[in-house]
């Protein structure tokens, strides 16, 4: 850690475009942008200058006694109990908590800041930072390589954990739970700043803001979980990051990628992240993306492509994916063009693929060669049987055009009159929209589905209970009706009703 | 057209019968005579039927993936509640009164010991039965067979879904009645009915997108706007009861549920009870003013 590394904290937002100037254009519209707008500058939070304190300045708590009389190299083994200290850790030690071990912070400030490289922290409850956000009050503030935070369970804290210049860490097993704040409250559960080469795998994040990686390339992200998160992850100019087998859920976005070139998702699972800009996985203007064998489903939209490739060079690549039950499948700004969609399933969006903006999805590919994509709503047939449907896939209904031009006609959807306006469009030429894309060669059959048992395995019985106790209504109702004769007015039989009269 | 005769004389020699017996011995009748009738019979048919076919066709496109979106099953079951329930109540609601005036049946009726409310009330709660009936019915078949093609969702989804149409039914029921109060023959009561049915189907949605596009109305005027039709109060309740948000209906549904979030429930409620009762109101003023024969 160098004193010039922190120095530029102070002043990141001049850093930040200068880092990966795409053409001296656009860095020069960057800088200007940042001059006139400060307020952008400030909503991409840097990490502050945070001068570490030395250990003299602090009184010192039981760990923190364990601490100093450590060697580096040691292994610094915390007997079980609670503790309510802050601490430094200034040589490269392992910290393991023998059994249950809390550290309290009380509220107020950082818990653990790590100076000293090569650091482990293993298997701590580590509870309660401040809520300042001008502070960044984190459990575990990192600001040296090379660390190991592994089983560590992290609650109520408003950053979790804060990596700083701190390449070739490894973030394991760790939950990361944040304040239930308001969202605008709240710190990022995960930040690497810098720290490239890292593994973050097994993690569990959830009521945080982000977990993000900012300038930290060559990350490998693995097998985490994050919900009811903003972003369940998020890269900001951090170039060939692997993310396989995370499970992102209900989240406002899924993962967002920006600005980073070389990004590989695989596997992962997108559901249900929702709200006023939801999206499975958004791309901002990144380059040389592979999405592969992703489940991305119940999305407000599956995928977000705004200016993605950025450049035309390499296409982006989606492959094998599924996208289903989300509001919109693939919503794309026409800036974005070059990618190769092949070979995914499209099952049940209510907007397959969008349009957002005028324009149209020229450059993008949704066939190529003798392959295409799986469509729900794909109406031909297959009368040779080579699994290729024998009529183009067009996407051409007016409902769905008229809501990609004007988001407020969503509001009808559902509706009878929905349909009405579909059949309109397709009995009357005149007013048949231009399709939005072509497949050729559309799949007959989806693609093997990925095998995914949700939490709760679903059981049928509580809607047998519900239909039986509707028919049981029904049923009521028609005796009721049926009943020929009503007990203390006996002579109320049809016949000699008519008698009567 | 029977029953209620000896009825109405029996309670008459005895002692003033009260108001609750005498509306529910017409409840009785016109609930009889409802679920006799041939078109009850064909719309009731008709929803179990076609509710049965989304069911089945929606549950499969889950294809064991384990999840089942609100989108198919339920969207489908929405958009055939908002066909068949609104068609069927107003129907039923514009016959009764109409018909019976033209068949002399409401002249005898009010000559008995009974006043025009309780008849009005009697006619509505009857009807209001067999409908409840026919949805139960309908939605009871469609949730057996969700349960037995796997394609779950919840017993909730069912169970709102049959709550909120029965209220939207109460709503289109009661204006039924009234068409038929203020209508004197009962084909024409049938008619007016039909087009209410059309209007508030397709003409209202339509012009409310055609406004939407012409006249840029900001999105807290579509929503006022939609507000205003319980079909699409029907609509967006549900998804709201189901979905727990709205935002699957675009900037309008945000908008909602930012700016209203918990009250929502008591909004679409407060409009669909405005729908029953005004109508209601209605058609007892004009039974009880006018001559109603």
């Amino acid at each position: 850690m160098s004193a010039s590394g922190l120095d530029s904290f102070g002043f990141r937002p001049w850093s930040y475009p200068a880092h990966r100037p795409r053409s001296p254009w656009q860095l020069l519209a960057l800088v200007g942008l940042f001059m006139t707008s400060p307020c952008t500058a400030q909503e991409h939070a840097a990490p502050r200058d945070v001068s570490p304190r030395t250990t003299a300045e602090r009184e010192l708590g039981p760990i923190g006694r364990l601490l100093a009389s450590a060697r580096p190299g040691d292994t610094v083994r915390v007997p079980a109990g609670t503790y309510r200290e802050h601490l430094q850790i200034d040589k490269p030690v392992t910290l393991v908590a023998d059994g249950a071990v809390t550290i309290d912070g009380g509220g107020s400030g950082d818990i653990i800041e790590i100076v000293a490289p090569d650091v482990t922290i293993r298997g701590f409850v580590i509870r309660n930072t401040g809520i300042d956000l001008d502070q960044e009050n984190a459990a575990i503030r990192v600001l040296a390589p090379r660390v190991t935070l592994e089983s560590n369970v992290l609650q109520d804290i408003l950053f979790g954990i804060d990596l700083r210049e701190s390449p070739d860490s490894r973030i394991i097993a760790n939950t990361i739970g944040g304040k239930r704040l308001d969202i605008a409250r709240r710190g990022d559960g995960l930040r690497l700043w810098r720290a490239d080469r890292g593994i973050i795998e097994g993690n569990r994040i959830h009521d945080g803001r982000d977990a993000i990686l900012w300038y930290s390339s060559g990350v490998i992200v693995r097998g985490n979980t994050a919900h009811d998160c903003r972003y369940g992850l998020h890269l900001m100019f951090s170039d060939d990051v692997t993310i396989t087998d995370n499970e992102l859920t209900g989240n406002s976005v899924g993962v967002y990628l920006m600005y980073s070139t070389g990004v590989t998702l695989m596997g992962n699972r997108l559901l249900k992240n929702r709200g006023p800009s939801g999206y499975g996985i958004g791309l901002k203007e990144t380059d040389r993306f592979t999405v592969r064998n992703n489940l991305i489903a119940g999305n407000r939209s599956g995928v977000y492509l705004d200016g993605s490739p950025f450049t035309d060079a390499q296409p982006g690549i989606f492959e094998s994916n599924t996208v289903a039950y989300n509001d919109v499948g693939f919503t794309i700004l026409p800036s974005s063009r070059g990618n190769e969609i092949v070979g995914n399933n499209f099952i049940d969006n209510i907007d397959q693929v969008a349009v957002a903006g005028r324009g149209s999805l020229d450059g993008n590919r949704f066939w190529k060669g003798e392959r295409g994509n799986f469509w729900s709503d794909y109406t031909g047939y297959d009368q040779n049987n080579d699994g290729i449907g024998d009529f183009v896939h067009e996407s051409q209904t007016l409902f769905e055009n008229l809501m990609d031009k004007r988001p407020a006609l969503r509001l009808f959807l559902f509706s009878p009159a929905q349909q009405a306006i579909e059949f309109v469009g397709r009995a009357i030429p005149a007013v048949r929209p231009e399709p939005k894309f072509t497949d050729e060669v559309p799949l007959m059959r989806p693609l093997p589905l990925p095998t995914w048992t949700p939490d709760v395995p679903p059981s049928h019985f509580p809607i047998l209970i519900a239909g039986g106790s509707l028919l049981a209504i029904g049923v009521s109702m028609l005796a009721l009706g049926y009943e020929r004769r009503r007990s203390g007015d006996g002579s109320s039989g049809e016949k000699p009703a008519r008698g009567a009269a | 057209m029977s029953t209620v005769i000896p009825a109405a004389v029996a309670f008459a020699s005895r002692r003033p019968p009260s108001m609750a017996s005498n509306t529910f011995c017409i409840a009785r009748r016109e609930l009889r005579d409802a679920l006799k009738s041939r078109w009850f019979v064909l719309y009731t048919l008709a929803f179990v039927v076609l509710g049965l076919a989304v069911s089945f066709v929606s549950a499969a496109g889950t294809g064991g993936t384990g999840f089942s979106g609100f989108g198919r099953t339920t969207a489908g079951l929405v958009n055939l509640i908002l066909l068949v329930v609104p068609l069927m109540a107003l129907t039923a609601g514009a016959a009764t009164i109409a018909s019976d005036r033209e068949r002399g049946m409401l002249a005898y009726l009010l000559s008995q010991p009974v006043s025009p409310v309780e008849v009005l009330l009697g006619k509505y709660i009857g009807l209001g039965a067999s409908l409840l009936a026919a949805i139960s019915l309908g939605l009871g078949a469609c949730a057996l067979i969700l349960s037995w093609r796997g394609g779950v969702s919840s017993p909730q989804t069912i169970l709102w879904l049959a709550g909120l149409s029965f209220v939207l039914a109460l709503g289109m029921l009661s204006v039924g009645v009234m068409i038929s109060s203020l209508t004197r023959r009962a084909s024409a009561a049938v008619g007016v009915a039909i087009f209410v049915w059309l209007t508030l189907v397709f003409g209202s949605d339509l012009a409310l997108m055609a406004g939407a596009v012409a006249l840029h109305l900001r999105i807290n005027e579509l929503f006022a706007l939609a507000l205003l039709n319980p079909l699409q109060v029907f609509k967006m309740w549900s998804l709201h009861a189901i979905d727990a948000n709205l935002d699957v209906l675009g900037p309008a549904g945000l908008y909602a549920v930012e700016e209203y979030g918990r009250s929502l429930h008591a909004i679409f409620a407060a409009s669909l009870t405005t729908w029953i009762a005004i109508p209601l109101v209605v058609s007892s003023i004009v039974l009880a003013r006018k001559s109603p024969l």
